[in-house]
C-alpha cells in the first residue's frame, strides 16, 4: 500500500494536498497519525521557550551609531567649509548684490563657527570617555549641525541666488548648535534644551 | 511568541528623526524576538548576539525608509532573517556540518522526503512527551533549522523563504520535508535524548 510522503503531509497541512493525498489520508490511519504528529511538532516548536540575550548589545550599537554620526558630521563639515569658501569668494567679487551689513554679519558668524570648531578639536571629544546621556546629547546636536552643513553644502553651485540674509541665518543656527555641543563636551552635563 | 510587539507611532517617528532614546526603546522592544529568531536558526548564542547587533545597526541606518506599511516587527524581522541567513551563507565551517547531516538523512532515502511512500506498517511518530523536540531541532543543519523556523513558527511562505535564501521554492519545500522527516526520526528513536 502506498502511503503519503512528507511532502504530501506538509501539503495537506498547508491545505494544498492533492486529491489523491486527501482521499488516501481519509482512509489511512497511519497517514492521519503522521499528519497529526506534524501538527503537534509545529505546535511544540511554536511553544518553545523564548530565549533572551545574555548580554546587552545596545551600548555597542549606540557607540557605532554615534561614531557614524560623528564621521558624517566631519564629512559634512568639510563640505560646509568648502561651501563657505565659495560663498566668501562670491561676497568679495559680487559686493553689488550683497548688503554690506549682511556680508559683515556673515563673516562674523562664520568666524565664530570656526572658533568653536577649533575649540572642540582642542578638547578632542573622540579621545574622551563620556556618559551615555552626554553622548546622546552630542549625537543629537551633531545631527542637527550636519543637517545645516548639508543645507550649506547644497547651496554650493546656486549660492549666487541665495540671499545673504538666509545664509547668515543658517550660519547663526550653526553657531548656536556648536556652542551647545562645546558646552555638552566641556561641561558634560550642560542642559541644552533637548 | 507571547511578547507584545506593538510600539506607538510616536516612538517610531522619534526614532526616524534620529532620537537615540527612541531608538534604544525600539531595541528594548525587539531585542528578544530578534535574538530568539537568530538563536533558533544559528544555535550559537554568540552568533545570535552578533546578528542582534547587526540587525539594529541596520534598523538605525534604515529606519527612515520604514513607511509604516505593515507591522514594524515584520520589517525588523525581515532584516534579522536576512542577517542570520547571510551568516549561514558566509560561514564555511558550518557547511561541513550540513554535509554531514545531509548524508545521514539521505542514507537509503535519495528523495529525502520520499521514504514513507511504499513502506508497510510505518510507525508514524506520535510525539512522545519525554522526547525533547528542542534538542532534536537543534540537531538539524542551520539551513534546515532556518527553513523550519521561518515556515512553521514565523509563518513565512516558501516563496518568501526562497527569496530570502536566494534559492528556489522547491528547495525550500524539500528542505522543510527533509527536516520534518529527520525530526520525526529523531523523536521516534529518541536520538535527541
Amino acid at each position: 500500500m502506498m502511503h503519503c510522503t512528507m511532502d504530501d503531509v506538509l501539503a495537506l497541512a498547508a491545505g494544498e494536498g492533492s486529491a489523491w493525498a486527501r482521499q488516501h489520508v481519509a482512509g489511512c490511519p497511519a497517514c492521519r497519525a503522521e499528519l497529526e504528529a506534524l501538527y503537534q511538532r509545529v505546535a511544540q516548536l511554536k511553544a518553545l521557550p523564548v530565549r533572551r540575550p545574555a548580554r546587552d548589545r545596545w551600548p555597542a550599537v549606540r557607540n557605532a551609531v554615534v561614531a557614524e554620526r560623528r564621521r558624517r558630521r566631519e564629512r559634512w563639515g568639510v563640505s560646509g567649509l568648502a561651501a563657505a569658501a565659495v560663498l566668501a569668494g562670491l561676497l568679495v567679487f559680487r559686493p553689488f548684490w550683497t548688503k554690506p551689513v549682511d556680508a559683515a554679519e556673515l563673516a562674523r558668524v562664520k568666524e565664530q563657527s570656526a572658533t568653536l570648531e577649533q575649540q572642540l578639536q582642542r578638547y578632542d571629544p573622540n579621545g574622551r570617555v563620556t556618559s551615555g546621556r552626554s553622548a546622546a546629547l552630542a549625537a543629537a546636536l551633531e545631527d542637527r549641525i550636519a543637517v545645516i552643513d548639508g543645507e550649506l553644502a547644497q547651496l554650493g553651485p546656486s549660492q549666487a541666488q541665495a540671499r545673504p540674509a538666509d545664509l547668515v541665518t543658517l550660519w547663526q543656527r550653526r553657531v548656536e548648535l556648536m556652542e551647545q555641543l562645546v558646552s555638552v563636551h566641556v561641561t558634560r552635563a550642560a542642559y541644552v534644551g533637548l | 511568541m507571547t511578547i507584545s510587539l506593538a510600539v506607538p507611532d510616536i516612538l517610531v517617528a522619534r526614532a526616524q528623526s534620529g532620537d537615540l532614546e527612541a531608538l534604544e526603546a525600539l531595541y528594548r522592544a525587539f531585542e528578544t524576538p530578534v535574538y530568539n529568531l537568530a538563536l533558533r536558526v544559528l544555535r550559537a548564542p554568540e552568533d545570535a548576539e552578533d546578528v542582534l547587533q547587526e540587525t539594529f545597526l541596520e534598523v538605525v541606518r534604515s529606519i527612515k525608509q520604514y513607511r509604516g506599511e505593515g507591522h514594524l516587527w515584520g520589517w525588523i524581522r525581515q532584516i534579522a532573517t536576512s542577517k542570520a541567513l547571510m551568516r549561514i551563507r558566509h560561514d564555511r565551517v558550518r557547511e561541513t556540518e550540513e554535509l554531514h547531516e545531509e548524508s545521514a538523512v539521505g542514507a537509503g532515502n535519495v528523495g529525502g522526503a520520499g521514504e514513507m511512500r511504499g513502506t508497510e506498517g510505518m510507525s508514524p511518530g506520535a510525539v512522545p512527551a519525554q522526547i525533547d523536540l528542542e534538542r532534536a531541532f537543534e540537531r538539524l543543519s542551520e539551513t534546515s533549522r532556518a527553513v523550519v523556523w521561518l515556515h512553521d513558527v514565523e509563518g513565512y511562505t516558501h516563496e518568501e523563504i526562497a527569496e530570502q535564501m536566494g534559492k528556489t521554492v522547491s528547495f525550500s519545500k524539500s528542505q522543510l520535508a527533509r527536516a520534518h522527516v529527520r525530526l520525526r526520526r529523531m523523536l521516534d528513536e529518541g536520538v535527541a535524548q
